[in-house]
């Protein structure tokens, strides 16, 4: 990726003086990136090419490397530059590229777009009307680019930089008010002054619990020993989560400048940041970032001449969901089985190799150097009584636009889906929403004009957890939903403790007994008793909150659990013991492969004919659905 | 660390496991490279510090060989000064390490929550059924093997899969059957050239 300094006009290490003098050659043509102005002719154009995880699964890189190509062809080389921001969110529309400061954004490219983009639009200076980012109001009103919803309602601080500058490089982020957070840190501010910002601003830890930040801050400061670390979890495991990647990939130093600021106020010189395995390219943008601040002076001994040493390194997980629990993370840390134990201590007195620790996830590290910056009032203001700020969510499932989204707290579910998610792709009704992962809950759709906040989400049964929303629509089984992440907890329980390693273990049974045709009633009551004594009597987050899936289908769509035992019918059609096949005249095409898979011999007819499904021998094991390639056999 | 002992030396060469392993099924010797071995050396040379660096290693050693085998996890236990049963039980607790050889084309099909809500059980299905392998296998020609994995992050792609590094998304049976097609075609290719350079002598001195 290209930085916009050659490697030797960076000094080695930097000071304030060098800090200044970057910010304000570079901020200016920064400041053009969030602008929108067109029918002008720019001296100067810049193409910023989505390269988040996403969009580099679907060639972003080729697609960067086409424009460069394109726009080098074109002798447009000196007027336009590419470059690779990170993730701008609407994960859906990728391979994804905005012009600035005409403020265009071009979905789903391809070489051939690009040639288009390149003669037409920077070249020609007219903006491809067919290509360019469109969307239509239900009122029939054709909106462009930044005024589509996904983007006009979102307010972007953890995700300030996230698809506006280079993550590769360090004068972008200097230029993009970085380290300033950090040198008001150093020099103008006593640590109780931070804390006390902290505090004032009513941050909440993002990674799920929701603990006031500033608080945790002060008990790791206040704890006795000399020895103290600083850790940010990043083993984002919830499925369906995926804003702490998005950040760690767009802008991973504001959390290495977010930690160096923690270690200053609470006196640590070490830090960790404990990334999955699963997130390579977030582990590369990282030690790029990690090296790039060293190399900087930014990280290691007397940083800005501070006298403030600190240094961070980057822990790989490998695989287990257990290890976002932050007593479990620091055993694998340590090197052993990631297994939890029980609280008091907190890590704030006793973690890291029993010193006290100060552990935050990537989504609240984020938010640190804007509150300091712009202050505690000013985050305060956002937000509602109780939860401030705002909060990013990952928004996946039956949406139509999915993607990472960040929105003030207290916006309504219905906004978040209707709105910004753009409703439901498939064209069938909003059912529900899944937030906070196998430790969540559902929020139905009855519900979807609550404000999202930590308490009102409690109240309904769900939890905020790390941000991932999965929304489903009428085709999904709410008691297979519930079955799905039960399963998920039963794989990923450590094993520790009998009441989570036994005890979902008999709820998973119960539900698959039910899916499969074969739930009584009272099995309903034993799910709900089972769930309250895991939830009472387990060692760990993982296990306390591992029956809130169960509980809150139960509590939203009792219905539906009674129709499978009782009816012993699936009302969306997706268990397959309990539906009926059939093979549809107009799109069977003869093929015979759901005769040959049926292993009871159900399904007749002769090659090249319409084939039919024998009820009687039917053992609805589902075989036929996956063989037919036509989408002629159906289940209902 | 001290002399390698007689022990020690015969493992390095023979890959036979004279202690805690010795009831598993023991793997061929020749499937491990003997560069495995002094990989493990100069990484714990170049690593002073304590347990912590067991991960690590770990990761290191399968980037490397693509699974860990128990002679291997043995002699990582040695040059720890850990016992093998701790390092054992790291390998079996975490997901990502396995004890068992992959496939050439490492199929991980995603399972978290976006695509279980788009079909991904589907497509497991299709890749069951086309391979004729089950989640953990590997294929007889070592070309393929199947893995599921909770969620790789790539929601808005749903439903997702990794083959090796690379995430393909908005998959269908169809899809899945023509991704396997290609990769078969791929690996045949590939062998081709690579019988073609050995023919023709050509390979660099």
């Amino acid at each position: 990726m290209a930085t916009n300094l050659p490697d030797s006009a960076i000094p080695n290490p930097l000071t304030r003086t060098d800090l200044a003098a970057i910010r304000s050659a570079l901020s200016t043509q920064l400041a053009t990136r969030l602008e929108s102005r067109r029918g002008e002719t720019p001296v100067r154009r810049e193409v910023l090419v989505c390269a988040g995880g996403a969009c580099v699964s679907c060639h972003a890189d080729s697609v960067a490397q086409a424009l460069r190509d394109e726009v080098a062809g074109a002798g447009l080389q000196d007027a336009v530059r590419v470059v690779e921001v990170g993730c701008m969110g609407l994960c859906d529309a990728g391979p994804l590229a905005l012009v600035v400061p005409d403020g265009v954004y071009y979905p789903m490219l391809d070489p051939e777009k690009v040639q288009r983009v390149v003669s037409e639009h920077l070249a020609g200076n007219t903006p491809v009307a067919d290509l360019e980012l469109a969307w239509e109001t239900p009122e029939g009103k054709l909106l462009h680019s930044r005024e589509v919803p996904f983007f006009a309602r979102q307010q972007k601080i953890a995700l300030r930089n996230c698809g506006v500058i280079d993550p590769a490089s360090l004068e972008e982020y200097v230029a993009a008010d970085g380290y300033r957070a950090l040198e008001k840190v150093l020099f103008d501010l006593e640590a109780t002054e931070v804390l006390d910002a902290l505090k004032r601003s009513g941050l909440r830890g993002r990674g799920g619990a929701g603990f006031p930040a500033g608080l945790k801050w002060q008990f790791v400061r206040e704890a006795a020993g000399d020895v103290k670390y600083v850790v940010c979890n990043a083993d984002e495991g919830d499925p369906g989560a995926f804003m702490d990647r998005s950040i760690l990939e767009g802008d991973p130093l504001s959390v290495i400048e977010a930690m160096t600021i923690a270690g200053r106020v609470i006196g640590s010189r070490q830090g960790y940041i404990y990334v999955r395995a699963e997130y390579p390219l977030a582990i590369e943008r990282l030690e790029g970032a990690i090296e790039n601040a060293w190399r900087c002076g930014l990280l290691g001994p007397d940083i800005l001449g501070s006298g403030h040493t600190f240094e961070v390194e980057i822990r790989i997980g490998a695989g287990a969901f257990v290890c976002g629990e932050e007593t479990a993370l620091m055993r694998s840390i340590e090197g052993q089985r990631g297994t939890p134990r029980p609280r008091p201590p907190f890590p704030a007195q006793c973690g890291l190799w029993n010193r006290p620790t100060l552990l935050n996830n990537v989504e609240t590290w984020a938010n640190v150097p804007p509150i300091l910056l712009r202050g505690a009032d000013w985050y305060a203001g956002i937000g509602t009584q109780r939860s401030k700020g705002t909060k990013v969510f990952a928004l996946a499932g039956a949406v139509r636009n999915t993607g990472l989204v960040e929105v003030p707290m207290g916006v309504s579910l219905a906004e978040v889906v209707e709105e910004i998610g753009g409703g439901m792709r498939s064209g069938l009704p909003f059912k529900a929403a899944q937030s906070g992962g196998p430790s969540g809950g559902c929020i139905p759709a009855s519900a979807a004009d609550t404000p999202i906040d930590y308490e009102s989400l409690q109240e309904l049964g769900a939890i905020m957890g790390s941000g991932g929303l999965i929304v489903m629509d009428s085709s999904t089984c709410m008691v297979e939903l519930a079955r799905f992440f039960l399963e998920f907890v039963v794989d990923e329980s450590c094993g520790k403790c009998p009441p989570c390693r036994i005890g979902t273990r008999v709820m998973l049974n119960t539900l698959e007994e039910i899916t499969a045709g074969r739930g009584r009633l009272e099995d309903l009551d034993l799910l709900e008793s089972m769930a309250a004594h895991i939830k009472g009597t387990a060692l760990c987050g993982l296990g306390q909150t591992g029956p809130n899936p169960v509980l809150s289908t139960l509590r939203h769509f009792r219905e539906e659990y009674e129709a499978h035992v009782v009816d012993r019918r699936c009302p969306a059609g997706q268990c397959k013991a309990l539906l009926t096949y059939s093979i549809s005249e107009e799109l069977c095409n003869g093929c015979g492969l759901c005769a040959k898979a049926c292993p009871s011999d159900a399904i007749s007819g002769t090659i090249k004919h319409v084939h039919s499904v024998n009820q009687e021998l039917c053992i609805h094991c589902g075989s036929c659905l996956t063989a037919c390639p036509t989408g002629a056999l159906v289940g209902h | 660390m001290s002399e390698r002992t007689g022990v020690e030396e015969r493992q390095r060469t023979t890959g036979e496991l004279p202690g805690f392993f010795g009831t598993q099924e023991p793997l061929p010797a020749d499937e491990i490279r003997p560069e495995v071995w002094d990989l493990i050396d100069q990484w714990v040379a170049a690593h002073p510090g304590g347990r912590e660096r067991l991960i690590p290693l770990l990761h290191r050693v399968q980037e490397e060989i693509g699974y860990l085998p128990f002679p291997v996890q043995e002699y990582v236990a040695q040059q720890l000064a850990l016992s093998p049963i701790e390092v054992y039980g790291v390998v079996s607790f975490y997901h990502f390490f396995t004890t068992n050889p992959r496939g050439r084309y490492q199929l991980k099909v995603c399972m978290g929550t976006a695509c279980f809500v788009r079909q991904g059980q589907r497509v497991l299905e299709a890749i069951e059924s086309l391979l004729a392998i089950g989640i953990g296998d590997v294929t007889e020609d070592r070309l393929f093997s199947l893995e599921q994995v909770r969620c790789i992050g790539a929601c808005g792609l749903a439903p997702a899969m990794m083959v090796n590094d690379e995430v393909h998304g908005h998959l269908t049976a169809t899809e899945v059957r023509k991704l396997v097609r290609k990769l078969r075609a791929r690996a045949r290719r590939e062998s081709a050239a690579s019988a073609e350079e050995e023919a023709s002598g050509d390979e660099p001195a």
